[in-house]
């Protein structure tokens, strides 16, 4: 798995990277979104009662054993992830909404994940590691907010903070992929195809039902593609922290290839569907006439 | 009192002057030094790019960039009074250099719309034979074929990012020549902006007289600028404007807004400063106000302004009605509409009502319409703050003369349409070797403008029309702008343009061109809506549907294009 070295080295990229994120941002942003509060309500529906309910289905469908329905259903209960902020600014969405749809869902998830685990679980009893919950948001909060007051204090600074952290996020992605698969190889080889599309399928679909019913709900497309990219994205490493917490030995090894798989995969669909929001971005800009602009 | 010939100066603020006799400065090189005494280190252009990247030079800085400049221009690249400099830069901190410098070097500034085509340039170029040109690095490399003609011995390069601090500019740079790959080598002899600037410096350091003697080497009416004009009306030809006209429009158009206040503005410059409109207004009238101007490269698409809004307090902008109503369409200036903003000022064309309607509701500020021509430097007519008028060109500047005429030059009836003219010190001397042309467009003092207008009683001026855009229905006279407007305030209509065609029972009939926004539109949905607004014989009696209209290069739509195609079908036929 991650060794600690490695964590905390991931740690940095990842506060490098929501720094620039955050310079891209004003309180304004901020401010429209909360003022707005339908579209953070449409996000956590979608991220509390739509993404359980795949991974309730999917767990109960696939012919998969019990560690591994488990996992499906743990890693469909999670709250949004980092990653999810990185992919919505790159599919210029509205980056405000996703840190604030981050945020909601890590806190309400506090309660929410017990509560809808119980329910599709039965008497699955977990322990949620507060610190990670705790240590999740200030890597998410800390950094935005320096972002954004380097960006008040110079324009230039802040731009030159956004260039930097978004070329590390690149980087961080093609990272994420290309040291992934050699570290995890052999476990590729061995795990079985239900396993595979359970884990690839989650994602999918919740990028799909994001969309979809964000549209529905005539969300502006910028949010509806920030819902999508929310939904769908699941905070994996607090899915392995989760696990690690609550199960043991080779049980917890089993249950774990669930987010593990989750994890690299959602790398890999965000990016297509990020390049795929960016194309329908352009197509959308309003079209100015040639002449004096 | 109330000049009864000039009846519009009612509406004139308490403080303007009716009549300015002379500008305040002798030439454009003495009003920049003394401003820029004025408000030294305050910030006066800075470039904004759209991911919030910048630049800034202060009154002070561009003051002694461009004095170096104009030294180097005249001591090392050996120029002399009344060479032309010709200036091919967008938006960005070199333009204010340059043009600043050219002026001080007792020099004549042609600027060029950096989007021309080499053909397009190489014509300018061998009509105005400049001696330099200022160029930026992304289109360096059109003028290799653009000087086949007319070569251009001292070529000056910069860049988009010039003049910012160290991290931006190599960013920006990388990212153009790597990323975009939109800066291609310079094969041409060149030497960079910088280094230009720093050379005549030098030499500054070692004639303290320089500036002094080409200063006295000018006169206020020599010209400073030629200003190329008129794809619309037949040939390209340079407008002579000389110190006084510049400097008198400017303090004309600033005379009539008493809602700056000196050393606290912010403008929005997102009009190109090779526009006539923008290097007035923008450009000089906005430094003479104190102003801290954001010089915007690229405004397309739209979004590309988004940074500036947000980093900056605009407390005024201007633009066309493609820009007031591109913005009003954007989710983001929606959400967030500029909250220090004083009004807006629209020329460059006819804004439409529905345009400034929907600006105003947004913005809760003014759009006021303003009038001119480049050979009137270019502001003839504006709309005074709080009593603007929809669809209106407002009333003529201080010391200006506006009045409509028929065909043989009599003045109309009060209210009757008739050709505007006019007069006053922002005229033009003439155009660049072309007098015949000259001759045609001012008789006895006053310019023609070609435009059919109206006057109110109170002196309030309306465009009607182009004088031969007009269509003759079965004896009636129809104006294309009126149909066009109705049409523009369809939903599903993107734009419109209306023409005269020839027509068996009724001579000419009226034909519609129209870009849909709503691809569900039907011919039938035009005609029907037309007849909700319009007398019968204004309905169009043909619609066709295009995916783009014709254009000129500043965005006005070419009638007389779909005229020629249209006389093309019926000979064909």
């Amino acid at each position: 798995m991650v060794g600690p070295l490695e964590q905390a080295i991931l740690a940095l990229m990842i506060f490098v990277i929501m720094l620039g994120m955050g310079a891209s941002l004003t309180p304004r942003d901020f401010t429209l979104a909360l003022k707005r509060p339908y579209g953070l309500m449409i996000g956590v529906v979608s991220q509390y009662g739509f993404m359980p309910l795949i991974g309730f289905i999917l767990a109960t469908t696939l012919p998969v054993s019990d560690p591994i329905k488990i996992g499906i259903l743990i890693m469909a209960c999670m709250p949004g992830g980092t990653t999810s902020n990185i992919f919505t600014y790159f599919s210029k969405g509205n980056l405000a909404l996703s840190v604030l749809m981050t945020v909601t869902s890590t806190v309400f998830g506090v309660i929410l994940i017990p509560v809808v685990l119980v329910l599709y679980a039965g008497a699955l009893d977990l322990d949620i590691p507060r610190e990670n919950i705790i240590a999740t948001l200030v890597l998410l909060l800390v950094p935005v907010a320096i972002g954004m007051v380097l960006r008040k204090l110079n324009a230039n600074v802040g731009a030159v903070t956004e260039f930097m952290g978004s070329m590390l996020a690149i980087f961080f992605i093609l990272f994420l992929i290309v040291s992934w698969i050699p570290r995890n190889w052999e476990f590729l080889l061995t795990t079985t195809w239900a396993t595979y599309f359970g884990s690839i399928v989650l994602g999918l679909f919740g990028f799909a039902l994001g969309y979809g019913f964000s549209t529905l709900l005539k969300l502006h497309p910028r949010n509806a593609r920030t819902v999508a990219l929310e939904t769908g994205i699941q905070n994996g490493p607090l899915a392995i922290a989760i696990i690690a917490f609550t199960f043991s030995g080779s049980e917890a090894q089993s249950i774990m290839a669930v987010p593990v798989l989750y994890s690299l995969f959602i790398v890999i669909t965000s990016t297509m569907v990020t390049f795929w929001f960016r194309r329908v971005n352009t197509a959308n800009e309003q079209p100015l006439p040639n002449g004096l602009l | 009192m109330t000049d009864p010939t000039r009846p519009w100066t009612a509406f004139y603020g308490a403080s303007v002057r009716k009549t300015i006799d002379a500008p305040a400065f002798r030439t454009i090189g003495d009003f920049i030094s003394a401003t820029a005494a004025l408000y030294g280190d305050q910030p006066a252009f800075t470039t904004c790019l759209p991911n919030g990247m910048n630049g800034t030079l202060s009154y002070a800085q561009a003051d002694e960039m461009s004095d170096a400049l104009a030294v180097y221009l005249r001591e090392i690249a050996g120029l002399t009074t009344g060479d032309r400099v010709a200036i091919q830069v967008p938006n960005c901190l070199a333009y204010p250099i340059a043009a600043m410098a050219v002026f001080k070097a007792g020099c004549v500034l042609v600027n060029v719309n950096p989007l021309y085509t080499p053909e397009e340039m190489a014509k300018q170029f061998a009509d105005a034979e400049p001696a330099a040109i200022v160029v930026v690095d992304m289109f360096a490399d059109k003028l290799v074929e653009a000087m086949q003609g007319h070569p251009i011995p001292n070529v000056i390069v910069t860049r988009i990012a010039e003049y910012f601090p160290v991290m931006p500019k190599a960013i920006v740079g990388a990212v153009q020549k790597y990323w975009d790959k939109t800066i291609k080598p310079v094969t041409l002899p060149h030497i960079r902006l910088p280094e230009a600037v720093k050379a005549g410096r030098a030499k500054h350091a070692e004639m303290h007289n320089a500036l002094e003697s080409y200063r006295q080497s000018i006169e206020p009416d020599d010209v400073a600028c030629l200003q190329y004009t008129g794809g619309t009306t037949g040939v390209s030809k340079g407008a002579m404007l000389t110190h006084t006209n510049i400097l008198m429009n400017m303090e004309q158009t600033m005379e009539l807004i008493e809602q700056f206040e000196k050393g606290k503005e912010v403008a929005l410059t997102a009009l190109p400063l090779y526009h006539v409109f923008a290097f007035t207004v923008n450009f000089l009238g906005m430094f003479s106000q104190g102003a801290h101007n954001i010089l915007i490269p690229n405004p397309r698409p739209l979004t590309n302004l988004k940074r500036a809004f947000e980093n900056y307090k605009i407390t005024w902008l201007s633009g066309v009605n493609t820009l007031f109503n591109g913005l009003s369409g954007e989710v983001w200036f929606q959400d967030t509409p500029p909250k220090h903003l004083k009004f807006a000022s629209a020329g460059g064309m006819a804004t439409q009502g529905v345009v400034a309607e929907r600006w105003e509701e947004l913005t809760g500020k003014p759009l006021l319409e303003g009038y001119g021509l480049t050979e009137s430097s270019p502001i003839l007519t504006f709309n005074p703050f709080g009593k603007s008028r929809v669809n209106s060109i407002g009333v003529p500047l201080p010391s200006t003369v506006v009045k409509c005429v028929d065909e043989d030059g009599a003045d109309v009836p009060l209210g009757e349409p008739g050709e505007l003219i006019a007069k006053g010190p922002q005229i033009m001397k003439g155009y660049w070797k072309k007098p015949e042309e000259t001759a045609k467009t001012i008789q006895n003092g006053w310019l023609l403008t070609g435009d059919i207008g109206v006057m109110s009683e109170d002196g309030y001026f309306s465009i009607v029309d182009r004088k031969k855009d007009m269509i003759l229905v079965s004896g009636f006279n129809v104006y294309p702008n009126e149909i066009e407007d109705a049409l523009a305030a369809h939903p599903g209509v993107e734009e419109v343009a209306v023409i005269g065609v020839p027509d068996g029972a009724s001579g000419e009939a009226v034909k519609a061109f129209v870009v849909k926004r709503d691809e569900t539109l039907t011919k039938d949905a035009v005609r029907a809506y037309c007849k909700e607004h319009l007398t019968g014989y204004k309905v169009p009696k043909m619609v066709e549907f295009r995916d783009e209209l014709p254009k000129s290069n500043v965005g006005k739509i070419l009638r007389k294009d779909l005229r020629a195609e249209e006389q093309a079908k019926v000979e064909n036929a």
